[in-house]
């Protein structure tokens, strides 16, 4: 009867929010690829995407039987297997956009960078729970900053901005609620800004694009700044009903590249209007009112932590993925989380919301 | 606990995630219900539209700085990506306009997937089709008009086989030929200069970007990027002397035709060299062919008529046409009979018809008797130069050959130069498998019968050895690269000159014998009407095909040397009859110019 203590104190409202955005992804994803199933005849990428859903439904629900404070004894093998990953795509990689980010095992073409999100925030939550007793003065946290810098650097050498700063987001969420002073936060905020002129250099010289083309898209209209500025129009042209499921010219006509992963949101947008989005923003605002309350509620700091680093993650996301389509934010990479196609990207996001279902069934029950 | 210690921070991260969310659904409602019309309007129909602006190739000047080839304005047709819908009816009204299969569009716009910029359909359209297509634009969307120069021939055929031609690039060029990686359409050098320099002398292309309503109505200017216009090149080919020596050649070629003396002369390959530099000043190969034809794509029936000529226009015989040297090798014999001592000037050889040792002897079977070194190459004696071959041997003619550019491209800037062939005993067994030298074969390789073969070009660059004083330079066509202001942007190097290390005293004893050729008693006596002494040298190349071909070198004037002429007509017979007046004519013309000879009353 242990299960069912659990089972009722599962959290519906997440349960639903996700369900919600990952069925109306579903959805955008068979409208985006429309043009491709009909001239394959199969709608290849909605059955692979549903498949993994149900694949990833089943780990959630077979995970949830065991205790999220046994990933505490399994950080470190972790983050070694991490740093090994990582490693394994630099050598092995195929690339795309001059950056090597895909690894392919028999079928399956993975991404291990967004698995690589996941085991960030169980070992850095690990970490950190280690040590809270001797978090004081701002040297205390320099060895967290170095744990969390490995796995950083050998993402952006990949390279991978758009992970990497996810990587940031995740650990100044879990900074923050371990009692990191936001006083120490700006210093090093200042300190990032003077030294801008010199991390320029670094960017390879399309992410320098990207950038250029973000602040003046109509500076390469042909080339960096097409995505940008057919996503404006694919939202923009939605009005407040939208053209209707299947019905947007701008994603039917091939005019918007990428449309089934990173730029899946201008789909909705075109489509489905601002009603549409207004109900996804209302369920991604859902997600991340879940996730804090159940940090809010967590039987222990372990969970404390999980929770408000899946939950950065879950924010940097949609925040870098939307403001992207909408012009602005840079375009780096980063896919809607449940929404975006990609097995790599929904199956990391599944068990990180399994995880914060874990975290919530075991919590104390005190605020009822 | 750090969730009841630091609860007001997990508050503070919830009102700022809310704030974020008030953001984007703020940008949301910004792009969708205020800026929504305008949006709207773009994915209705506003398209950006790229406008391909073909930057101008360079142009190409003679020696004196006379314009040869232009470009004059003119538009080729492409097409922007549209919806799927739109691009059937466009492409079946423009497959109509344009003449073109529909196919054959629909595999360019297939080849063009991956890029957002226009598709290229086709080039140098008509002024008729640019009318249409201006008439009809409401049923054309997306259809543009690029602005494209025209390359533009001056003076159409003139020195054809050294400008070359531009065309469109095809589809081999692009994927793995000489062009690869280039867009559909674009308009490159298909021969000759046009293509050995075509990226010097292409440029970059410009274009502008503008936003358009369905209509084709610019909506907005986006940005223009000028094209640079390409290099421009001075040549060293010499305008007048180019029209005199294909004038020359024409005459000459229908003279011997019609008078009966060679009825198939039809091909013949004439080149003039600057002896104090290498540098060509003309450059003549017949059949020609009209370049013009080949800028808009060349017509079925024209091709046609180049295609099936079995002379083969569309080659440039100076440098790719290959024949037996003939007589004219016996100036490399001679200089390295002399240089090495196997024989003095004052030394008589008897010719009595036939060499003692094989019995091969003169072309017409006549007997000079006793002869000097001046006499045996004046009056061209085979039997001398048997001797000669014979008592030098096989290797050291060769060594000398070498050193006379023979058996090498001279490395000329056009493509499709031969390298000749060296008469060695390895050639011959290559040749006919595994047969051994023999004495006959040195006797033929030393009057330039047998397997020896040198190209037009090869034997210009021996005579001029000779001219210039023994000092062999490489033979160009490109003297500068020029900016677009005329200032010079480049002075072509070429290989360095060398001295070939025959004494003054060899080179003057060989001046002397071919003097004599060029006067009475020699084999080309006719040239002693020219108003300066000349040098020359006949030639007749055995020719298993038909009618020998006749050959001629010559140089002058003697004493201070300006131009040397290597002339060939393919099936000429004799060298003197055939080959000769071409070049006699051209150093009439020569003269006249330089006021040595009192100009002909214009008829």
């Amino acid at each position: 009867m242990q299960q069912n203590r659990y089972f009722r104190n599962l959290d519906w409202w997440l349960v639903i929010a996700i369900f919600g955005l990952v069925g109306i992804g579903i959805c955008l994803i068979a409208s985006a690829t429309h043009s491709f199933a009909v001239t394959t005849g199969k709608a290849w990428h909605v059955e692979r995407q549903s498949l993994f859903l149900a694949i990833d439904l089943a780990l959630v629900i077979f995970s949830l039987r065991f205790d999220y404070r046994l990933l505490k004894d399994i950080a470190t093998p972790l983050y070694v297997f991490n740093i090994i990953l990582l490693l394994a795509v630099m050598f092995l990689g195929h690339s795309q956009l001059g950056a090597q980010r895909w690894i392919q095992i028999g079928p399956l073409s993975i991404q291990p960078s967004e698995f690589s999100k996941a085991i960030m925030i169980v070992c850095l939550a690990a970490f950190l729970n280690k040590r809270l007793e001797t978090l004081d003065s701002f040297t205390d946290y320099l060895p967290a900053l170095a744990y969390a810098f490995v796995p950083f650097i050998l993402v952006m050498k990949q390279p991978d901005l758009g992970t990497s700063l996810v990587f940031m987001a995740i650990l100044l969420g879990m900074l923050l609620i371990s009692g990191f002073k936001v006083r120490w936060l700006m210093y090093m905020s200042g300190a990032l800004i003077a030294l801008m002129p010199a991390l320029w250099h670094i960017l390879k010289e399309y992410q320098k694009n990207r950038i250029r083309v973000f602040l003046d898209p109509e500076l390469d209209p042909f080339g960096a700044g097409y995505h940008v500025i057919q996503s404006k129009i694919a939202i923009g042209s939605g009005l407040l009903t939208g053209k209707g499921w299947f019905l947007g010219t701008q994603s039917q006509l091939n005019f918007l590249p990428e449309n089934h992963t990173d730029f899946i949101f201008a789909v909705a947008g075109e489509e489905f209007g601002f009603i549409g989005i207004f109900i996804i923003l209302l369920l991604y605002l859902i997600v991340i009112w879940r996730g804090l309350t159940i940090a809010l509620n967590a039987e222990d700091d372990f969970g404390t932590l999980l929770a408000v680093g899946i939950t950065f993650m879950f924010m940097f996301h949609v925040l870098v993925n939307i403001g992207m389509t909408a012009g602005i934010m840079p375009v780096t990479g980063v896919p809607l989380p449940f929404m975006s196609y990609g097995v790599s990207s929904l199956t990391t996001n599944m068990l990180l919301a399994g995880l914060l279902l874990n975290i919530n069934m075991r919590r104390q029950q005190l605020q009822f | 606990m750090l969730n009841k210690r630091y609860a007001r921070r997990l508050e503070v991260m919830l009102a700022a995630a809310v704030c974020i969310f008030l953001i984007l659904l703020g940008r949301m409602a910004y792009l969708q219900l205020y800026k929504g019309d305008y949006y709207g309007n773009q994915a209705d129909g506003n398209r950006l539209r790229r406008t391909k602006i073909t930057a101008p190739r360079g142009l190409f000047f003679d020696y004196k700085g006379q314009e040869l080839v232009n470009n004059l304005p003119g538009y080729a047709v492409a097409l922007q990506r549209q919806g799927q819908r739109d691009n059937e009816k466009v492409i079946g009204t423009l497959s109509e306009i344009l003449n073109m299969p529909e196919d054959q569009i629909r595999k360019r716009i297939a080849a063009n997937q991956n890029s957002y910029e226009p598709t290229r359909l086709k080039s140098n359209v008509s002024p008729e089709i640019v009318t249409k297509i201006e008439e009809r634009r409401l049923e054309l969307p997306g259809v543009l008009l690029e602005l494209q120069p025209i390359r533009n021939y001056l003076y159409k055929e003139l020195a054809v086989h050294a400008l070359g031609y531009v065309g469109e690039a095809s589809e081999y060029d692009i994927t793995e030929g000489s062009y690869k990686g280039m867009p559909g359409g674009s308009i490159v050098g298909k021969f000759g200069i046009e293509k050995t320099f075509d990226k010097v002398i292409r440029g970059i292309d410009g274009s502008f970007d503008e936003e358009v309503d369905v209509a084709g109505n610019v909506v907005k200017q986006l940005g223009q990027r000028d094209p640079i216009p390409g290099k421009s090149l001075q040549l060293t080919i010499d305008k007048e002397l180019q029209m005199v020596m294909e004038k020359a050649v024409d005459e000459q070629l229908a003279y011997l035709r019609s008078s009966g003396i060679a009825p198939n002369a039809r091909a013949a390959a004439i080149v003039a060299i600057d002896p104090r530099s290498g540098a060509v000043r003309a450059m003549v190969s017949r059949p020609a062919f009209n370049p013009n034809l080949f800028v808009n794509g060349i017509s079925e029936k024209d091709w046609q008529v180049i295609n099936n000529d079995p002379n083969y226009p569309m080659g440039n015989k100076v440098i790719s046409g290959e024949y037996p040297p003939g007589s004219t090798f016996k100036i490399i014999t001679g200089t390295a009979a002399l240089e090495l001592g196997k024989v003095t000037p004052e030394e008589l050889i008897f010719d009595s018809g036939q060499h003692w040792l094989i019995p091969m002897g003169n072309a017409g079977g006549e007997a000079l008797g006793w002869i000097n070194f001046q006499q045996a190459l004046s009056m061209s004696d085979n039997v001398y130069f048997y001797e000669m071959g014979n008592r030098l041997g096989i290797n050291n003619l060769v060594d000398f050959a070498r050193k006379f550019g023979m058996g090498r491209k001279t490395g000329i800037e056009l493509e499709g130069e031969a390298s000749g062939l060296l008469p060695t005993p390895e050639n011959k067994r290559k040749i006919f498998t595994g047969e051994d030298w023999t004495l006959g074969d040195t006797f033929n390789a030393s009057i330039g019968q047998g397997i020896d073969l040198a190209t037009p070009l090869q034997m210009a660059v021996m005579m001029s050895c000779i001219a210039g004083g023994g000092i062999y330079h490489q033979p160009y066509l490109v003297d500068k690269v020029l900016n677009n202001d005329g200032s010079v942007f480049e002075v072509r190097q070429h290989q360095e000159p060398y001295a070939l290390g025959v004494s003054q005293k060899t080179l003057e004893l060989i001046k002397q014998g071919l003097m004599g050729v060029a006067q009475p008693g020699g084999t080309a006596s006719y040239f002693a009407n020219l108003p300066k002494p000349m040098a020359a040298k006949t030639g007749t190349a055995e020719n298993p095909h038909g009618r020998d071909h006749g050959l001629f070198v010559a140089y002058g004037p003697t004493d201070a040397p300006e131009l040397v002429v290597a002339a060939v007509v393919e099936q000429g017979s004799f060298g003197s009859t055939s080959a000769g007046p071409i070049v006699y004519k051209v150093f009439e013309e020569w003269f006249r110019e330089e006021g040595l000879i009192p100009s002909q009353a214009v008829k």
